[in-house]
């Protein structure tokens, strides 16, 4: 078992992810069979060590249950128009009722992913389409990186990223 | 109830990149964009394996994948749940996914980073579709079954080859909105391509060849598989393929080259399909489009009919064309040649023939043309039939299954188009003339 060890983001990196970068969290089951949903948004702890993502309780009912069973999540962060790839990947994932504040990143996500996905051809009714999700069925899950590796594309994906 | 791959493969073209996730034996999951997810059958996918990344090492020790697909237009996602089964690394699936990528890597200027290591092979488990707020589906541009069935009772109604190609290239313009196409026959013997016929271009292009393997077209044609590309890349270019082919040959090549084959200065979209019948490659239907992911799954399964249709009457035509009609009672009587002379040579090597020194055809072709014209001069004939120069030994067709009438077609239109003194004018099935309009002085350079 490796040590356990955290991963702090910079103000750089924690720029990145709280961006209009698109956001998709994955999860596994006892059996070791992943699962993985879209996020809406996410938010940085001030000391970077924190991450929380936002999701659709709705799509995410399975991957609720299998992070409350073993914590055990990834995360990758990528910018459609650079390609710019970030994993993030911690084991104690819990899922938390909204913080005052949060249904403000959410709906700021929105408009910068809708800016972002513009540049490359997709109209604003498409990212609002994406992101869709009901207020009140929104749930926020946040973990604490372990690890993170660059994931653009080419021989270089899955390098770690060094604090 | 959830939906079907069938009925979901226009979330598989790559417009929203599909996502997977992954688990170590160690139990850490991984997630990772893919470049590709191509379509085997209902229940396979194929996945690119272009490096030795996590995914990959998870797969190999832990089959279960989970993909995130998310339709281009609706925005609708769903999930797939899949097991990983085997890799392959060459054959008509890899090609195929292996053109598609180049045309993916050319638009996300990854050219040179994305090569295809691999198609991995994975059996479709479940889908799932995710609740969602979808933006309404967009209105097909048109019927795609409609258009085939009036294309196919077109085809059905030709009696002759040349109109069946002229047909095939209406019908793809008018009921399919596909206004650029070629018609490629196949020289199985030399492993080559012939352009019989087109649409679409400033230049016909009749006459102008492509080996098996070169670009979408010779891809299509040696792995006997539709190509399809939904990007520009110039990995796949068939102009470059040809001039690259130039720059190496000698004579052959150079002649070859004289014929450009016309295409899309900014062509986005291609789609090559093969023409099978019976077993046997009788040619290639190649389609293109300046606009990206112009054909989908769909204009794919469409043509491959319409290319199935089209090779059964290829087969039928041609037996047809085989057993002549009885000749006319009597010949029109043709005007006598006259005017300039004109010098027809005739290069052995490889049947190329050169008019007042310009360049008109070669190969099969070109040893018929030569043929004709020697007997019309030394012999005063001017009627023929295909059945003869089937089996006429100075002709050497390259294999029984040789579809003369093609190569007829062709030489009657390259001599249109050099506006020759010969034409060649149908005088009913399986039977034509020669029209000479000048007198010939005939050349011939090597053993013949």
């Amino acid at each position: 078992m490796p040590s356990v060890t955290e991963f702090r983001l910079d103000a750089e990196l924690a720029g990145f992810v709280t961006g209009g970068v698109t956001v998709i969290a994955a999860s596994r089951d006892a059996g070791n069979c992943p699962n993985l949903v879209r996020a809406r948004g996410c938010r940085v702890s001030p000391d970077g060590r924190r991450v929380t993502v936002f999701l659709d309780g709705p799509q995410s009912t399975s991957l609720l249950a299998d992070w409350r069973a073993n914590g055990r999540v990834a995360v990758v962060f990528t910018r459609p128009s650079t390609h710019r790839s970030v994993q993030l990947k911690g084991r104690d994932a819990a899922i938390e009722p909204l913080a005052e504040g949060d249904h403000a990143i959410v709906a700021r996500y929105r408009d910068l992913l809708a800016e972002e996905l513009a540049t490359i051809g997709y109209g604003h009714g498409f990212t609002a389409a994406l992101l869709a999700a009901d207020h009140d069925a929104l749930v926020a899950l946040s973990f604490t990186p372990e690890a993170a590796f660059s994931q653009t594309p080419g021989p270089g994906a899955g390098a770690p990223l060094t604090r | 109830m959830s939906p079907t791959l069938d009925a979901i493969r226009e979330c598989l073209e790559g417009a929203v990149p599909a996502v997977i996730a992954t688990c170590a034996p160690d139990g850490t999951p991984n997630v990772a964009y893919l470049s590709q997810v191509e379509y085997v059958d209902s229940v396979h996918v194929a996945l690119s394996f272009q490096f030795f990344n996590k995914t990959r090492e998870n797969i190999l020790a832990n089959p279960q994948a989970r993909l995130l697909l998310t339709h281009p237009a609706t925005a609708q996602m769903y999930r797939m749940s899949l097991e990983y089964l085997r890799t392959e690394t060459a054959g008509p699936l890899f090609e195929r996914m292996k053109a598609k990528l180049a045309g993916i890597a050319s638009h996300t200027g990854m050219s040179g980073v994305f090569r295809l290591l691999g198609a991995d092979i994975y059996r479709l488990l479940t889908i799932e579709q995710l609740s969602a707020q979808p933006l309404p589906a967009p209105a097909p541009r048109l019927s795609l079954l409609s258009a085939l069935r009036v294309a196919v009772e077109k085809l059905n109604a030709c009696s002759d080859l040349a109109s069946l190609l002229e047909q095939t290239l209406d019908c793809l313009a008018t009921e399919f909105d596909i206004p650029q196409a070629l018609l490629l026959m196949a020289d199985v013997g030399r492993e080559r391509l012939y352009t019989v016929a087109s649409r679409g271009y400033e230049n016909s292009g009749v006459g102008a060849e492509i080996g098996y393997g070169e670009g979408v077209i010779g891809v299509a044609a040696r792995e006997r598989t539709p190509i399809r590309i939904g990007h520009m890349t110039a990995e796949y270019s068939y102009g470059r393929a040809i001039r690259e082919a130039a720059a190496r040959g000698g004579l052959a090549e150079r002649l070859e080259s004289e014929i450009p084959l016309p295409g899309l200065p900014e062509s986005r979209s291609q789609l090559a399909v093969p023409i099978l019948a019976r077993g046997h490659l009788l040619g290639v239907l190649y389609v293109e489009s300046p606009q990206d992911l112009r054909f989908s799954y769909d204009d794919e399964d469409a043509l491959v009919v319409l290319a199935a249709q089209l090779g059964l009457h290829m087969c039928a035509l041609q037996e047809a064309a085989e057993t002549p009609e009885p000749a006319p009672d009597s010949d029109p009587a043709r005007a006598p040649a006259q005017g300039r002379r004109a010098t027809v040579r005739y290069y052995a090597e490889n049947s190329s023939v050169f008019l007042d020194g310009d360049y008109l055809i070669k190969g099969v072709a070109g040893s018929i043309l030569w043929t004709l014209l020697q007997d019309y001069v030394n012999g005063g004939r001017a009627s023929f039939t295909n059945r003869e120069l089937r089996v006429d030994p100075r002709i050497r067709l390259p294999d029984l299954s040789d579809n003369l009438e093609a190569r007829l077609i062709l030489l009657e239109r390259r001599l249109v188009e050099r506006d020759a003194c010969v034409r060649i004018e149908k005088t009913g099935r399986g039977r034509f003339r020669l029209a000479v309009s000048r007198p010939l002085e005939l050349i011939s350079t090597g053993a013949d």
